[in-house]
């Protein structure tokens, strides 16, 4: 057993001696290295080592919580009495506590998380990469005139838990990252955009050469973008965007918002929600994937929920308390770091690839938006109210033409999901969330 | 939202007060951080306490308490530099970060040793008791008090969250320019999320807060009864609210909480990183017309209580009051000091990390829009059509082509100088400079936000204030659904 697999131990024995009925301690360790580059030399390099612990105690079925990032043990000792003595403060709830037993069945083979090689990465990498990545955005274009920031990184980290109702559980895991955000200018207009690729293993990682032509090409094709005029049109998003709209459509299945019916999905459990080829995964187990972890933030298994098969809503998302709640069980989504209580949170979330390519969904509008851009929060998932700024090209019959900015998409969630007629096989992760270009048949752009 | 600040008091050095890392330390770290030739260190050494309560569903649900502390070593040699930092205090790890900060300099190394000396800094915020130190019971019973407030406005209310925030932070930044400063930061804030229910199963939400670098005393008058009726009436308001129309119309922009279209319109593209690295669309512009004459913008770190106000900057420098734009003439940019030093300028204090996690950074502090001349009935008299926002989400920009958006969440229609029904998802979108320039009418009403603001920028989320008066803006886009009405 590790030191820190030790410490998580007595820190839940110690609140358990000192009065919790039930105790849980949630820690984490890590170190990180980032650099960023710029005209060929080093901008910054950061480097870090981090630790922490988060204590959950239940006392007569009230909770209380604390963390710290001080492992000193008189430190500790009195954190974890003002854990029991905080939890005077809140209400009773019978369905307070930590998982049922028999939500702790044995851990899923989700396969390795760590890569040896990115924990043991030459210093110079990072410098090398970022380097190399600054010098291919520069010599894709005379236009790109600036870097906003050109950087590689890598982490490791470990997480420990234990609890009083039999949990004891870590895993390790890696991941290392390239980023660039250039900036391009023309006739005194400036457009930038910003790539990046993450991932657990280093021999899964993009080239530092294809992050950067992405990220020059993606700011140089806004260049003269415009206003266009208001109407309703076919709207394509692009893989990233289209994680960004899956990602909102993941919150609104949160089983806390939907028992509390602050979700616009609440009363649709069941239902057709979308055309048939739209499916929806909440995948734990995928392999090497960036939030595959072999348990929860309160060590229930981790498993694959199917969100929307076949067009039709079929689950919601639960961590122990909710499932209490909603008289249901926890599907293994508790999320969090140290320094918060457990929340429902998806894990690796995947849109299932369809069969066109993006040039076959483009080709069939004959006037529509491609979106490769987006600002503001803009998805309410409680009342479905969607609406964003965007930036992107003008499709013209079936080809990409002008560069457009300062617009906005709108639209409700729900008609938005009925009206979604085509996903591409370009499934691509960025970062835990993977989606395709999907294209929506018609939804309303705010301009001139 | 006066343009004159407190007049500062001199903080004494409270007795028996102990350094966060003893002094002599923080010099053998600083020499450390020289070792290998640069041309400067500095250490940021912070305690950070929380205290946190929230309730759902008519209940308390849960009372915590976390602490965060740790060492941030930064050394610059030239442009390049070099960031460590560590939540270990013992000596040996902190001596690892000094040198791992170190590894970006490769000069010689040097025997000279950097003594710091204590800076008299002004106050700001000094409260009698840190919040750190309010007993947790009294904070439960403002949430408590809110809860059944939102729940006692209207039977149509369904969903309450509240919430309450604190944190008493600790700092001490020294460097080898000589400098020590240290500051005790309060920050907290009250919270009421409230989702409303009409017919059909229409919801809408409402949510209102506020708080501030303010002792415990001022939720006597700012009281959770304020706030919790103030989510609940935007929510009810907003029940059977009407689709807003797309595209290009006249917008009144209510005072307060408003400003962070300032915020986002242009204060973003005026930090010195962007201007330094030419990727602001403001970079070279100073002394030009950014926007109408009736707009000025100031940057204000030294107000009375305020949560984006600072004693001092996350570098050691005391906070300033900046003029940013006068009377639509663009007046000076927010520097951090290494963004100064680089630009042949001085710092304006304003240098700020969300923790000793963070490399510092330009940021805002609080911003807001000097007063006007025409009061707000005026104002909406002079619109025949357009939309009056009255309260708003959140905003984001992108600084390099100036598009901003922020989210309305409490809009109605103006007709003929009235206000008319309300509008449901509206969504304003523009360009900075030319927002700025199309401002036709400028309140005599300034208002401060409730101090409830966090900005976000690379990754770090720092408390900001943003301020405004009543305001009416020309050819504003707004993003609607409704297409082809006008």
């Amino acid at each position: 057993m590790s030191g820190y697999e030790a410490l998580a131990k007595k820190i839940m024995q110690r609140a358990l001696k000192r009065g919790a009925n039930q105790a849980e301690a949630f820690l984490q360790v890590g170190r990180s290295a980032d650099v960023r580059v710029r005209d060929g030399e080093i901008e910054d390099l950061t480097q870090a080592t981090s630790k922490g612990v988060g204590i959950r105690v239940f006392v007569k079925n009230r909770l209380g919580f604390v963390w710290t990032s001080d492992f000193d043990q008189t430190g500790l000792d009195t954190l974890i009495d003002r854990a029991i003595a905080l939890a005077e403060m809140s209400a009773p709830n019978p369905l307070n506590g930590l998982p049922d037993k028999d939500a702790l069945r044995k851990y899923p083979d989700v396969g390795e998380l760590f890569d040896e090689k990115v924990a043991n990465l030459p210093p110079d990498w990072k410098i090398k990469a970022a380097i190399e990545m600054e010098k291919v955005i520069k010599a894709f274009d005379p236009r790109i005139t600036a870097m906003d920031s050109v950087g590689a990184g890598e982490s490791v980290s470990e997480v420990y838990l234990a609890t009083s109702a039999g949990m004891s559980g870590s895993y390790q895991g890696t991941s290392v990252y390239l980023y660039a955000s250039p900036v391009a200018s023309e006739n005194g207009s400036l457009q930038t955009s910003y790539w990046y690729d993450a991932k657990r293993f280093f021999e899964d990682l993009a080239s530092p050469e294809s992050v950067a032509k992405k990220a020059a090409e993606r700011a140089v094709r806004l260049l003269g973008a415009k206003k266009v005029k208001s109407q309703k049109c076919a709207i394509v998003l692009d893989p990233t965007m289209a994680a960004g709209f899956i990602s909102s459509i993941a919150g609104a299945a949160n089983g806390d918002a939907v028992f509390k019916k602050s979700s616009f999905l609440a009363e649709k459990l069941g239902k057709k929600i979308a055309p048939a080829h739209v499916t929806i995964t909440d995948d734990g187990l995928r392999k090497r994937g960036l939030a595959t972890s072999p348990f929860d933030g309160e060590g229930v298994p981790t498993r694959r929920t199917s969100l929307v098969e076949g067009g039709v809503l079929k689950a919601f998302l639960y961590d122990a308390f909710t499932a209490r709640k909603a008289k249901t069980k926890t599907t293994g989504n508790a999320s969090r770091g140290y320094r918060s209580l457990p929340s429902i949170g998806a894990n690796n979330l995947v849109l299932e690839p369809g069969t066109k390519t993006p040039e076959q969904i483009i080709k069939e509008i004959p006037n529509g938006f491609y979106v490769t851009a987006m600002l503001g929060h803009g998805a309410n998932t409680v009342t479905g109210e969607y609406s964003r700024g965007a930036n992107g090209l003008w499709i013209e019959n079936g080809e990409l033409t002008r560069p457009v900015q300062e617009v906005t998409v709108a639209g409700n969630l729900n008609d938005m999901l009925m009206q979604l007629d085509a996903i591409g096989n370009d499934l691509t992760f960025h970062g835990s969330t993977g989606a395709s270009t999907i294209r929506f048949k018609e939804l309303t752009v705010s301009g001139e | 939202m006066s343009r004159t600040s407190t007049a500062p008091k001199r903080a004494p050095v409270p007795t028996g007060y102990q350094p966060l890392l003893p002094v002599q330390l923080c010099e053998r770290l600083l020499s450390a951080g020289m070792e290998r030739g640069a041309d400067f260190a500095e250490i940021y050494v912070e305690r950070n306490e929380f205290t946190a309560v929230t309730l759902e569903e008519d209940k308390v649900k849960s009372a915590q308490n976390g602490l965060s502390q740790g060492v941030g070593m930064r050394v610059i040699s030239g442009a390049k530099v070099g960031y460590a930092y560590s939540d270990d205090l013992d000596e040996e790890a902190l001596f690892r970060a000094a040198r791992t900060a170190a590894f970006i300099a490769h000069g010689g190394g040097s025997e000279k040793s950097f003594p710091v000396a204590r800076t008299p800094l002004p106050t700001f915020y000094r409260l009698d008791n840190h919040l750190a130190d309010i007993d947790v019971a009294l904070k439960r019973d403002l949430v408590v008090r809110a809860n059944k407030a939102a729940r006692a406005y209207d039977k149509r209310i369904k969903q309450v969250m509240c919430s309450w925030a604190d944190s008493t932070k600790r700092v001490l930044v020294a460097n080898t320019v000589g400098r020590l400063a240290e500051d005790i930061q309060d920050l907290c804030r009250i919270s009421t999320m409230v989702v409303a229910e009409g017919k059909k199963g229409e919801r809408r939400t409402g949510s209102y807060g506020g708080g501030g670098r303010v002792s415990f005393k001022h939720f006597d008058t700012f009281t959770p009864e304020f706030v919790a009726r103030e989510a609940a009436r935007q929510a009810i308001a907003g029940l059977g609210a009407a689709d807003a129309e797309a595209g290009q119309q006249t917008v009144v922009l209510a005072p307060g909480w408003s400003g962070i279209l300032l915020h986002e319109a242009v204060g973003h593209g005026l930090e010195a990183d962007f201007i330094r690295k030419g990727t602001s669309l403001f970079a070279g512009k100073l002394g030009q017309k950014v926007a109408s004459d009736l707009v000025t913008v100031i940057d204000d770190g030294t107000m009375a209580n305020a949560r984006g106000s600072l004693n001092v900057d996350d570098e050691g420098n005391a906070a300033q009051f900046k003029v940013l734009i006068e009377r639509g003439e663009l007046k000076g940019y927010m520097y951090d000091s290494l963004n100064a030093k680089l630009m042949g300028q001085q710092t304006t204090g304003s240098g700020r990390r969300e923790s000793f996690k963070h490399l510092p950074m330009p940021r805002m502090t609080n911003t807001y829009l000097a007063p006007g001349e025409d009061t707000p009935e005026d104002i909406l008299l002079s619109v025949d059509k357009g939309v009056y926002c009255a309260n708003f989400g959140g905003g984001q920009v992108d600084i390099t082509n100036g598009n901003f958006v922020f989210e309305v969440s409490e809009a109605y229609e103006i007709k003929k100088g009235k206000l008319g029904r309300p509008l449901k998802g509206v969504t304003l979108i523009g360009v900075g400079p030319e927002a700025l320039k199309n401002v036709s009418k400028v309140g005599n009403d300034p208002r401060p936000d409730p101090g409830m603001g966090t900005c976000g920028k690379d990754g770090q989320s720092v408390p900001v204030g943003v301020g405004l008066p009543t305001l009416r803006i020309d050819n504003m886009t707004v993003g609607g659904t409704k297409v082809g009405a006008r």
